[in-house]
């Protein structure tokens, strides 16, 4: 089997959209696989442990006043002046990518196994060999705007290890953000454009934080996807029916992600590696830390689909050993029902309300056409055997995920 | 008519095309392929009023829509937001933008061109919307587009304010809305009229003008021919010329409006309370007597014979469109001073004996037994005034079988045989052993439905009290066992069923897909115990029909639990969910102490003070902490499950009747500062691996709304509500009880706590936060509580 190697270089990566009209970094056929690195946006966060020494993390990062290798970070404007950068920060994920699938055209679906993922170490000499990751408690959380204690409103990032023979991830310490400039003279009173260096001389480090709990390691990646169809330049945030942003922590080692086709060759990415992340992951971030992935790519095409479990599939669906899982949002394909305004727009429609709705649908339809139920048997069965849970409350586009266990059909 | 969201999301491929064009042609409207790209995404939310007026938002892909000749009717409103459309009419194209409006006749060459994908609000208003009120006849006008100013300009931001508000207005707020949008609509269409200049329009705009004089002054009783004509400053005979051209005298016209104002007015619920003698004179009919007459003339039937018609449509259509708990009339009703009747009075404690008192004093714990029949049950509802059955001591075990409302959808299969359930489900025409069923009036003066109207519908057994409870205090109820309750019918002895009906309260219920809608369906399990891993498969399922109880109620819809459903009285589907195998969770939905804040509680909104938690890590091995507020706690279980998903989306789980063996501890108030039950407010349930922490949209509905919260709280129940109470809950849990800061509570739920759906059917929608236990195997904090 053809296994590709895709690095993580200025050349292979995208900060903070997806687009159709990158050209691929990597084309394989279907049933091949490829080993992909990816490097967390929040590396910066605490540049020693996850930059330092490491040369590819090194250039992506490169940001002085003269020079700045990954200039657009979104989607949004790259002609100054800017509020934020360029690109805005409308979308912050760095990802890998894209890669084509040959012969992949619109109303196709790819199949997308993960094969098995591991951290990336440190490379800096002091730290050599560990595995960091940062959890900002951000202003998109959902916790900013209902805090308890002062001040108020704050931002708080805190630093993690991974222990990979445990497979726990523990608390370093933890900090209050304060204003960064950035080397274009921008200060960033909030964490509002991504790969800012935090200087460490302004921060004042809160250590023991976190006593002795281990939160269990999941890891995944946040964001996996396809490039969608309705824009040429797509915040990397929301959600859609390509994938993306999922941020769900079963997209981990064994599982089969499906995903709709919207433009030729497919132009999947990824990235937003995390540690770990609760269901809601609430505070805005996950433990976002560099992984590499091994993925096995499958081709399915339109005319195959019919009477297969991607019948109907306009949605990304999961699959693992137990479950499958459909994905709601609060809007469906925010990109076709929003308007031209759909990447603002977005922003003020999470609600987990109709993420409940779209999944209860998309669960239903799922049920139907794969399960051949009436629709009386799919409600039947939802309501006593399938599981609704809140995906996350963060990323605009907020997502519930519909999960009904594969072993309820035995005899199918 | 509720609003109707549609979505193609919901359909497979072809389908959804299909379903897109019927929501087009209930406005006289097609749409014309053109679609490309992947996926075909269409979507619409739309509502019709009661006179036929239609008007919805659509979202869809670029496609262009035609007129579908359809009942006659005003032009159709279009009106495209957010993207500029294209007009064609005979070949001519015409770019309108956003905002602003085009009037379209319902038939002809035309068509509007939605390239960058159709955004657009349209209104319908049929001929019959103006109730036998002459609209003058419009000429064939082709398409008009109108600037946004002026008239046209109100029409429009009213259509667009009202299509974005479809989801949030009662009906009533509807119909009034509905009925000016079509006036407005009207008014504008006069224009066209007006804008063309032949004789015959001229004509038709003045006796527009005439029609609208009589509409404001028929009220006064001497109106004539007379005073029209002064009002337009035309001589009376011209007046009666006009009406002539109609076909119709001035005389016959205005009493036939009248009439038809006096039948709208008698119909209106809300103006059920003026007399007929009032309506009649605000009508211009000064003779109450002769008013009668001629209204029965008219319409076949007397006044007061339509308004008790239109109530009784009114209340019926009142709960086919889910009208839970209290109607908010009713309880204003009741605060005015009509009692509904306390709790039900039951024989005195242990009377007939069954209830077992502790073996011994001395023994601990003792062990108590409660059977399940009628002096051992409260249905529907919780209530702080119940006599205990029994007090038992803290650390007591005691088992309590319970019974599901739902043996009576099977009664041959879970209630025939089993003196217990006979004895609660007991119903004759003569005899109902257990009478209200819910917190509602006993007289069953709101719908009819049968006493405590089923608001609230569980089978509770208990109350329990528990020795030396005070409110304050904390009450644990851990799970020891549970046993599911076998058949006692010869033909089933031995075996095990459940229920499980996709009700009209289920989450569903407004947006079926297939035909016939709404209904609701009933799907019979049985429980299979003897294998490895036990689990549940359908055995049949039927539709519900109408079912006329004994004291002759007939509930055409699941509306008031027990009712036996008679055998003949259903078509049983055969070959369901085959091969399909559901494995079991056995729980009691319902564990509850009393709450304190009223004296019958609707059991159907869980709260504070735990009942219909359904939760299904509620089950053996599990233990639910509950906040007392009443002394003695009066603790009661019931609504037990074989089988739930998170999100008990039909309204019901599989319901199947259990008995629990639980052991019940006291934590009395002084001695739990410095442990994980500190500061509980909430019910609290605990696993060997986790904390799971209940969020309700209204953590207590009862005080926050008030008077009112039996109504209210069905009405105001989000998701978004109970996530937000979930994540209070679960930080003030870390930070209490784990001496947490708050930057570390919110790190820590970002990273390890999942937060799932537990419920959206029970009024008061529920989001449960889960902490695993083992996160804290090794955390050390002087500060942090103990545990239990």
């Amino acid at each position: 089997m053809t296994k590709h190697h895709l690095p993580a270089t200025p050349d292979t990566v995208h900060w903070g959209y997806f687009s159709k009209t990158l050209a691929p970094v990597l084309t394989l056929k279907s049933g091949e696989r490829a080993v992909i690195e990816s490097i967390t946006h929040h590396a910066n966060d605490d540049y020693a442990r996850m930059i330092e020494g490491d040369r590819a993390a090194e250039e992506i990062f490169l940001w002085t006043k003269d020079q700045k290798t990954m200039r657009r970070r979104g989607a949004g404007t790259t002609d100054g002046p800017f509020t934020y950068g360029s690109g805005e920060g409308m979308g912050v994920h760095l990802l890998t990518g894209p890669v084509a699938v040959e012969g992949a055209e619109p109303g196709d679906i790819i199949e997308v196994r993960v094969i098995d993922t591991w951290p990336r170490p440190s490379a800096n000499p002091a730290y050599a060999g560990r595995f960091f990751g940062s959890n900002p408690a951000a202003n998109w959380g959902f916790q900013y705007k209902d805090l308890i204690e002062g001040p108020t409103p704050r931002e708080v990032v805190t630093i993690y290890e991974l222990d990979m023979g445990e497979a726990v991830v523990r608390a370093l310490y933890s900090y209050l953000w304060t204003p960064q400039t950035d080397p274009d003279g921008i200060t960033h009173p909030t964490i509002d454009y991504p790969g800012v260096r935090v200087d460490h001389s302004m921060v004042v480090k809160k250590e023991g934080i976190l006593p002795g709990i281990k939160v269990p390691a999941r890891l995944h990646f946040g964001t996996m996807g396809l490039a969608p169809a309705e824009a040429d330049f797509v915040s990397t945030i929301p959600p859609n029916y390509t994938g993306g942003n999922m941020d769900d922590w079963r997209i981990a080692k064994g599982a089969r992600m499906y995903y709709p086709v919207a433009v030729s060759g497919g132009l999947f990415s990824c990235g937003d590696a995390h540690a770990s992340q609760g269901d809601s992951e609430l505070s805005g971030t996950a433990i976002e830390i560099s992984l590499t992935g091994e993925f096995e790519f499958i081709l399915h095409k339109k005319e195959q689909l019919e009477g297969t479990l991607l019948e109907g599939l306009t949605h990304p669906l999961l699959e693992n050993d137990e479950v499958w899982s459909v994905y709601g949002f609060s809007v469906a394909n925010y990109l076709a029902e929003l308007g031209p305004d759909h990447q603002s727009e977005i922003l003020k429609r999470g609600s987990l309300d109709s993420a409940m709705r779209d999944a209860f649908r998309k669960l239903r339809r799922f049920l139907m056409t794969t399960q051949n139920l009436s629709e009386d048997e799919a409600i039947s069965l939802m309501s006593v055997a399938a599981d609704f849970a809140v995906t996350q409350v963060v990323d605009a586009n907020w997502g519930v995920t519909g999960s009904i266990r594969k072993s309820i059909f035995p005899a199918r | 008519m509720n609003a109707q969201p549609f979505t193609s999301e919901s359909y497979s491929g072809d389908a959804g095309e299909a379903a897109w064009q019927d929501v087009l042609r209930g406005f006289g409207l097609q749409s014309q392929g053109a679609r490309h790209g992947s996926p075909a995404h269409a979507s619409a939310l739309s509502r019709l009023s009661s006179t036929g007026v239609r008007l919805g938002k659509f979202s869809a892909d670029a496609q262009s829509l035609r007129p579908l000749p359809s009942r006659s009717g005003l032009p159709l409103l279009l009106m495209p937001v957010e993207n500029s459309t294209v007009l064609v009419v005979d070949g001519d194209r015409q770019i309108v933008p956003a905002g602003q409006i085009i009037l379209a006749p319902r038939a002809g060459d035309w068509q509007l061109q939605f390239q960058r994908g159709l955004r657009a609000v349209v209104l319908s208003v049929p001929a019959e919307a103006f109730r036998g009120r002459k609209v003058p006849p419009l000429p064939a006008a082709p398409p008009r587009v109108f600037e946004a100013q002026g008239l046209p300009d109100i029409m429009g931001r009213t259509a667009l304010a009202t299509a974005e508000a479809l989801d949030r207005l009662s009906e009533a707020e509807w119909e009034a809305v509905a009925q000016s949008a079509a006036e407005l609509l009207l008014a504008l269409s006069g224009e066209l009229v007006a804008a063309t200049s032949d004789p015959s329009s001229s004509r038709a705009a003045l006796l527009q003008r005439l029609y609208a004089t009589i509409e404001r002054s028929m009220g006064g009783e001497d109106l004539s021919i007379t005073d029209i004509a002064q009002a337009e400053g035309i001589s009376e005979r011209y007046v009666q010329k006009l009406f002539e051209g109609t076909g119709e005298s001035f005389s016959h016209y205005l009493r036939e409006r009248r009439l038809q104002r006096a039948w709208h007015d008698l119909a209106n619920p809300a103006e059920a309370a003026v007399p007929i003698a009032e309506v009649a004179y605000r009508c211009g009919f000064a003779d109450a007597a002769h008013f009668s007459r001629l209204f029965r003339e008219r319409f076949g039937l007397p006044p007061r014979e339509l308004r008790r018609r239109e109530a009784d449509r009114q209340a019926h259509s009142a709960v086919a469109s889910g009208q839970r708990g209290w109607p908010q009339q009713a309880l204003v009703q009741l605060r005015a001073g009509q009692g509904a009747g306390g709790p039900a009075r039951r024989p005195a404690l242990r009377e007939g004996g069954e209830a077992s008192a502790p073996v011994a004093e001395a023994q601990t714990p003792a062990r108590h037994y409660l059977p399940v029949h009628a002096q051992h049950v409260h249905w529907g509802y919780f209530s702080r005034s119940l006599e205990p059955l029994i007090e038992i001591a803290s650390g007591d075990i005691v088992t309590i079988e319970t019974l599901t409302q739902h043996a009576s959808d099977d009664p041959e299969r879970m209630i025939e045989g089993d003196p217990g359930a006979e004895s609660v489900f007991h119903w004759t025409p003569t005899a109902k052993t257990v009478n209200r069923r819910g917190a509602g009036p006993l007289d069953a003066s709101v719908f009819g439905r049968g006493a405590g109207e089923g608001f609230g519908v569980h089978i509770c057994t208990g109350p329990i009290a528990v020795q030396g409870a005070q409110p304050g205090d904390v009450l644990q109820v851990h799970i020891l066992d549970i046993e599911p309750r076998r058949s006692r019918h010869p033909a089933h002895a031995g075996r095990v069923f459940g229920s499980s009906v996709a009700a009209w309260w289920g989450y569903h219920y407004s947006e079926l897909l297939s035909e016939p809608h709404p209904r609701e369906c009933v799907t019979i399990y049985e429980i299979i115990t003897n294998a490895d891993e036990p689990y549940a498969e359908a055995l049949h399922s039927y539709r519900w029909e109408p079912q006329t109880d004994p004291s002759g109620v007939q509930h055409v819809l699941y509306d008031y639990p027990g009712v036996l459903v008679r055998p003949g009285t259903v078509t049983l589907q055969a070959n369901v969910l085959e091969g399909v195998r559901i494995p079991l969770r056995p729980h009691f939905g319902v564990v509850a102490v009393a709450p304190r804040e009223a004296e019958l509680v609707d059991s159907v909104p869980p709260a504070y003070f735990g009942g219909n938690l359904d939760n299904w890590r509620l089950g053996k091995g599990a233990t639910v902490y509950l906040p007392v507020s009443v002394p003695g706690a009066l603790l009661s279980v019931g609504d037990p499950h074989a089988a739930q998903g998170d999100g008990e989306l039909s309204g019901t789980a599989i319901e199947c009747s259990m008995t629990g063996t639980f052991r019940v501890t006291l934590h009395k108030k002084a001695d739990i500062g410095s442990t994980v039950l500190a500061d509980l407010t909430y019910p609290l349930i605990e696993t060997p691996d986790d904390w799971i922490l209940t969020g309700f949209s209204h953590p207590n509905y009862l005080a926050e709304f008030g008077a009112s919260s039996q109504s209210e709280v069905y009405a105001k129940s989000s998701l978004d509500l109970a996530m937000r109470d979930a994540f209070r809950k679960m930080r003030r849990f870390l930070m209490t009880t784990k001496a947490l800061s708050e930057d570390e509570a919110v790190a820590l739920m970002s990273v390890a706590v999942d937060f799932g759906i537990t419920q959206v059917v029970d009024g008061n929608w529920g989001v449960h936060a889960i902490l695993s236990k083992r996160l804290f195997a090794q955390h050390r904090r002087s500060e942090s509580a103990r545990d239990i």
